[in-house]
């Protein structure tokens, strides 16, 4: 059978090494092909990329949007920490100054600009309801101040809203046209308030969600193309140290290309946008394609400085027949890792990462066995410095020198190693149990972006930059009159009030009883509902006399059918929204729901919660997937189900190594860190495939006695999967340094991941078959077979 | 160069020859429009019906009356359906004066109760229609001393020639209190009556459309009996249908008082 597979190998590499032109042609023409759908791609930053169009959190979110016409703000924060606030001259001054700066921008909705310097006070004397402007122009005097102070502080809608309840900062709202010209509004926002004349302490900032996915689209924009960069040119420059030849540098570099260009070109073709973490994808391709063409190239230039005297097609096709089999397998096993995580995942982003992903690493894997012998072929046997031949037929170099060093090492203390990975596996498994969720959206930026600064300011000062929406719905028309209707979402409101970092909410009822105080001399005893629904009816008819058509479109629809609760949050956590929404739906089952009203939630708060509820499940979905696949794999390609477990192991250690990480260091499972597992185990197996490959081939093919053929594995194997896993940790470590956290964290894992798996197969691997001598890598059978406890008790 | 002068001056002459001779300039169309008799007292039935931008309605049945009293306008509306506002009563007073606050009182039937409302600006919404309460004021209409107005050309609406009108607000104050930044009507020619008006907000967009409909001679007075407001920012839109309209017969100077407004109709 084995014959029968290489006379097989070698048929083919000896046809794809005579038709070397056609074959680059072919290459090269794939290469341009994919990459020309490149200039289509489209980005998606918002944050409900993340749910699939059709899910019925997201409709339901967009049909409640449409309903109460609300749009993503944008925002301007004043902040003055000064005794006063910001209502001093100065500060009031200020927010004229904004308001009518932002109106005259073409963008925005000059009639939707809500600040303090636009807005109607409801008040009421004894003639009637007065509604007037907190001002007409800014007060002059401190003691002016201090009555729109008291004015504002009287209307206790705008409390926590539009004005923080200490008073130390207030809200510019503003709203575009265009949501594509958010990016663009965010920037002149910032402008402004670069040059707003600020001069009695205040500072200002821009947020609101408009701001944050416009803005998204430019920072992660700037962040790929400083990376992208860097990746490459510290992946040439690995190869050229690896093999200090042009050719050693240039074919792996096409094979990036491919694989990249397959990628993102199929991913343009089919239109599927650019998400924040898809954005990470060529910066990993690069690492991980390079691999496999790294060890092809090493057993070239080992097999050219053994037999220098061969035909260069010879040298080429005895390499691919070696080769082949560990490239397909550790292809497959890399790809297997991006599957598990596309089809574990329902969220469009996950999905097109693995998919996408995986179709590159296929890429690159067809190129490594075809471009690359293809390409060889072309081109005269030149040695590589790196490579050279000595009379015992082994090279050593300074990278095989340190590998050979080690290996020595492990081999005479192999009882060390195994108790050490026995610990680490203690404490991934602890990790593991300890694993949560816990992510935001605006947990994109660093923190000292400016944008986080302005979500962190607003979250401290007033009620919430975060909405959890509980929209009420009745069967008839004009049922929300009705004063049992409008006590029962009192008490949600009160309900509300009482959850952790819920600091306030708004409804139709706040304005009710501001219309019925108003009508009522103004006193503070009348702020309840009237309990009378003709009252409650003429008192909208009393309030179009002087408002707007759409005045209270956010709270009621038109029909005075449905209405909409607004809760404000100061987490945007998933930790925090979670207790929020679970304790908000017990209530509305429990205490508000019945036959004539009823409640559902809504809103970016319960969206949220929605997708990242499926973030645990997906993790340990995506890992077992990997996992089970993986072992198939490397079970079939050793013919062995004891090798396909011992494979296994470095992995597995790999995997609780982040776990352990994750735990100490404190990182929680989010949109990144999820896929890190499946991902790295795809990755890491690839090192012990090629050990056991190796171990098998020196051991059943060149006869090495069994202790010799371990230590022969180390300067040659184990160098080439030096640079392999140097490649893929760098690619990965590169992703480490992306100021867009959630990549720097994913990038970061998989390479803490990947090191750990490269370490465990060149020390606990070597080290358990040194104790198992397992008999499919061609030990000879023992009378007693050893178990790995009797190992670490002996 | 003397020359080349006075040949561009020819040419826009004779450019500007054939308006200047057929169409009447912009303030003896607004002069015409404001000479047409509108009845010194006129009394109607009013259906508003009001859709926002999903479609969902709003209708309110009214009677309404109104009077002149020199160049001060009082006007009173009874709403009559639906019936969670039946009985509600709105009177307002409009002085000539410019720095005089309009007076605006509203009868709540639950609370048996007359409030005053404090005074709107020109440019606010008139009852939760699209109408601004300088429109409503109007009513067939235009304000002299707010634009300056210019004939632009000649168009046709609803199958009648019209001329068209631009105005532009005196000043940016006029203009912010009004909401407009331009209006352009396209009047009648022939009755003096506006038969659609496009106003544009303070940013230049468009904002909204009204159009005059079914207009008919009642007692010897052109009289519309729909107008139909569409607000392109907001999707909003409005339309009023008057019937039974009759002028100067049963308008009681009493109506327009607070008492009237208690005891209703």
């Amino acid at each position: 059978m084995k014959t029968k597979a290489t006379s097989l190998s070698h048929r083919f590499f000896t046809t794809i090494t005579g038709i070397p032109k056609t074959i680059i042609t072919l290459g090269l023409l794939i290469i341009f092909g994919t990459a020309a759908f490149i200039p289509k791609l489209t980005i998606d930053a918002r944050s409900e990329s993340f749910l699939p169009d059709d899910n019925p959190a997201l409709l339901y979110r967009d049909q409640v949007e449409q309903t109460f016409g609300l749009k993503d703000p944008m925002v301007i924060a004043v902040v003055n920490k000064g005794e006063q606030g910001v209502f001093n001259p100065q500060s009031l001054q200020l927010i004229q100054w904004l308001t009518d700066e932002v109106m005259k921008m073409p963008e925005i909705n000059r009639d939707r600009v809500v600040s303090l310097a636009t807005e109607d006070n409801i008040t009421g004397n004894s003639e009637g309801m007065v509604i007037e402007p907190f001002f007409e122009t800014p007060p002059i005097t401190q003691k002016d101040a201090d009555k729109v102070r008291a004015a504002v502080m009287d209307f206790p809608l705008y409390q926590g809203s539009l004005v923080a309840r200490d008073g130390s900062a207030t809200l510019i709202v503003t709203e575009v046209y265009d949501v594509n010209a958010a990016p663009n509004v965010y920037e002149q926002l910032l402008d402004l308030i670069a040059r707003a004349p600020t001069n009695n302490g205040e500072s200002l900032h821009v947020a609101g969600d408009g701001a944050v996915s416009g803005y998204l689209v430019t920072y992660i924009n700037a962040d790929a193309a400083r990376l992208v960069p860097i990746s490459v040119v510290v992946i040439t420059l690995l190869c050229l140290l690896s093999f200090r030849t042009w050719r050693g540098t240039i074919i792996p570099a096409v094979v990036i290309f491919s694989a990249v260009a397959a990628a993102v070109g199929l991913m343009a073709s089919v239109g599927v946008p650019v998400y924040v973490i898809t954005t990470s994808m060529p910066i990993l391709l690069v690492g991980v394609a390079v691999a496999d063409s790294i060890h092809v190239l090493s057993q070239y230039y080992e097999e050219l400085a053994n037999h220098p005297n061969d035909s260069q097609r010879d040298l080429v096709v005895r390499t691919m027949v070696l080769m082949w089999r560990p490239v397909t397998i550790t292809t497959l096993t890399s790809m297997v890792g991006f599957l598990g995580v596309s089809i574990s995942s329902y969220m469009p982003p996950m999905q097109a990462f693995g998919l996408f992903s995986l179709i590159g690493l296929a890429m690159a894997g067809l190129f490594s066995l075809t471009f690359v012998p293809a390409a060889l072929v072309m081109l005269k046997p030149i040695h590589s410095p790196a490579f050279k031949s000595n009379r015992q037929g082994l090279q050593i170099d300074f990278f095989s020198k340190i590998m050979d060093t080690i290996g020595s090492w492990v081999l005479g203390n192999t009882k060390k190693v195994l108790f050490l990975s026995v610990i680490v596996s203690v404490l991934g498994v602890m990790g593991a149990l300890k694993l949560e969720v816990n992510e935001s959206w605006i947990e994109n930026f660093q923190e000292t972006e400016a944008i986080s600064l302005a979500d962190k300011a607003i979250n401290a000062t007033l009620d919430g930059s975060n909405t959890l929406d509980i929209v009420i719905e009745t069967p008839t028309e004009g049922d929300l009159f009705k004063p049992e209707h409008l006590h029962r979402i009192d008490a949600l409101q009160g309900f509300l009030k009482t959850l952790p970092h819920v600091n306030g909410s708004t409804s139709i009822v706040d304005y009710i009883k501001q219309m019925n105080r108003s009508l009522n001399e103004n006193t503070t005893s009348a702020y309840v509902i009237p309990d009378d629904a003709d009252l409650i009816s003429q008192y909208f008819l009393l309030y179009s006399a002087s408002g707007d058509p759409t005045d209270f479109e956010e709270e009621i629809d038109y029909d005075y059918r449905m209405a909409l609760v607004r809760a404000r949050m100061d987490s945007a956590r998933y930790q925090q929204n979670k207790v929020v929404v679970e304790a908000t739906q017990k209530y509305l089952d429990e205490n508000f729901n019945t036959a004539d009203i009823k409640a559902t939630l809504s809103g970016r708060v319960n969206v949220d919660y929605e997708w990242l509820n499926s973030l645990l499940g997906t993790q340990f979905k995506s890992v077992a997937f990997a996992l089970i696949l993986v072992w198939l794999l490397v079970c079939i390609s050793l013919r062995s189900v004891y090798g396909g477990t011992l494979a296994l192991i470095p992995v597995i250690l790999g995997t609780l190594s982040v776990y352990a990480f994750m735990g100490v260091v404190g990182i929680t499972l989010a949109v990144g860190t999820t896929m890190t597992a499946a991902i790295a185990l795809g990755i890491g197996i690839d090192f012990a495939i090629h050990t056991l490959d190796r171990i098998k081939l020196l051991i059943a093919e060149q006869g090495f006695e069994p202790e010799q053929a371990l230590r022969q594995l180390y300067p040659s194997t184990g160098r080439a999967l030096l640079f392999s896993f140097v490649a893929v940790f760098l690619g990965f470590g590169i992703l480490g340094l992306s100021t867009v956290p959630p990549l720097a964290k994913l990038g970061m894992l998989i390479a803490f991941s990947v090191l750990i798996s490269f370490i465990s197969s060149m020390t606990v691997l070597p080290a358990l078959i040194k104790h198992l001598k397992p008999e499919f890598l061609g030990y000879q059978r023992e009378s007693r077979h050893r178990l790995p406890a009797d190992i670490v008790n002996e | 160069m003397k020359n080349y002068h006075s040949i561009i001056i020819l040419f826009v002459a004779i450019c500007n020859a054939p308006f200047a001779a057929e169409l009447p300039d912009g303030d003896e169309i607004a002069l015409r429009i404001n000479a047409r008799d509108e009845g010194e007292a006129v009394s109607r039935l009013l259906t508003m019906e009001m859709t926002d931008s999903r479609g969902k309605q709003r209708i309110r049945e009214t009677k309404g009356f109104r009077k002149y009293y020199s160049d001060e306008k009082r006007t009173v509306i009874f709403y009559l359906a639906p019936k969670n506002i039946k009985d509600t009563a709105f009177l307002t007073y409009d002085y000539p004066e410019a720095d005089k606050d309009d007076d605006q009182w509203l009868y709540l039937p639950a609370m048996r109760k007359v409030r005053r409302i404090s005074a709107s600006d020109r440019g606010d919404y008139f009852l939760g229609t699209d109408f601004t309460y300088e429109d409503i004021k109007l009513e067939t209409r235009i304000s002299i001393d707010d634009y300056q107005r210019k004939t632009i050309g000649e168009s046709e609406v609803d199958g009648f020639h019209c001329l068209l009108l631009e105005s532009v607000p005196v000043n940016d104050d006029i203009a912010a209190e009004l909401g407009y930044s331009k209006v352009e009507q396209c009047v009648d020619d022939t009755i003096w009556m506006v038969r659609q008006s496009k106003m544009w907000d303070m940013q230049g967009r468009p904002l909204k459309t009204i159009h005059s409909k079914d207009i008919r001679q009642v007692q010897d007075i052109w009289t519309q009996h729909e107008l139909e407001v569409s607000n392109h920012k907001t999707g909003h839109h409005t339309r009023f249908t008057f019937s039974e309209v009759r002028y100067n017969e049963g308008v009681n100077d009493r109506l327009f008082t607070q008492n009237a407004l208690k005891r209703g109709l």
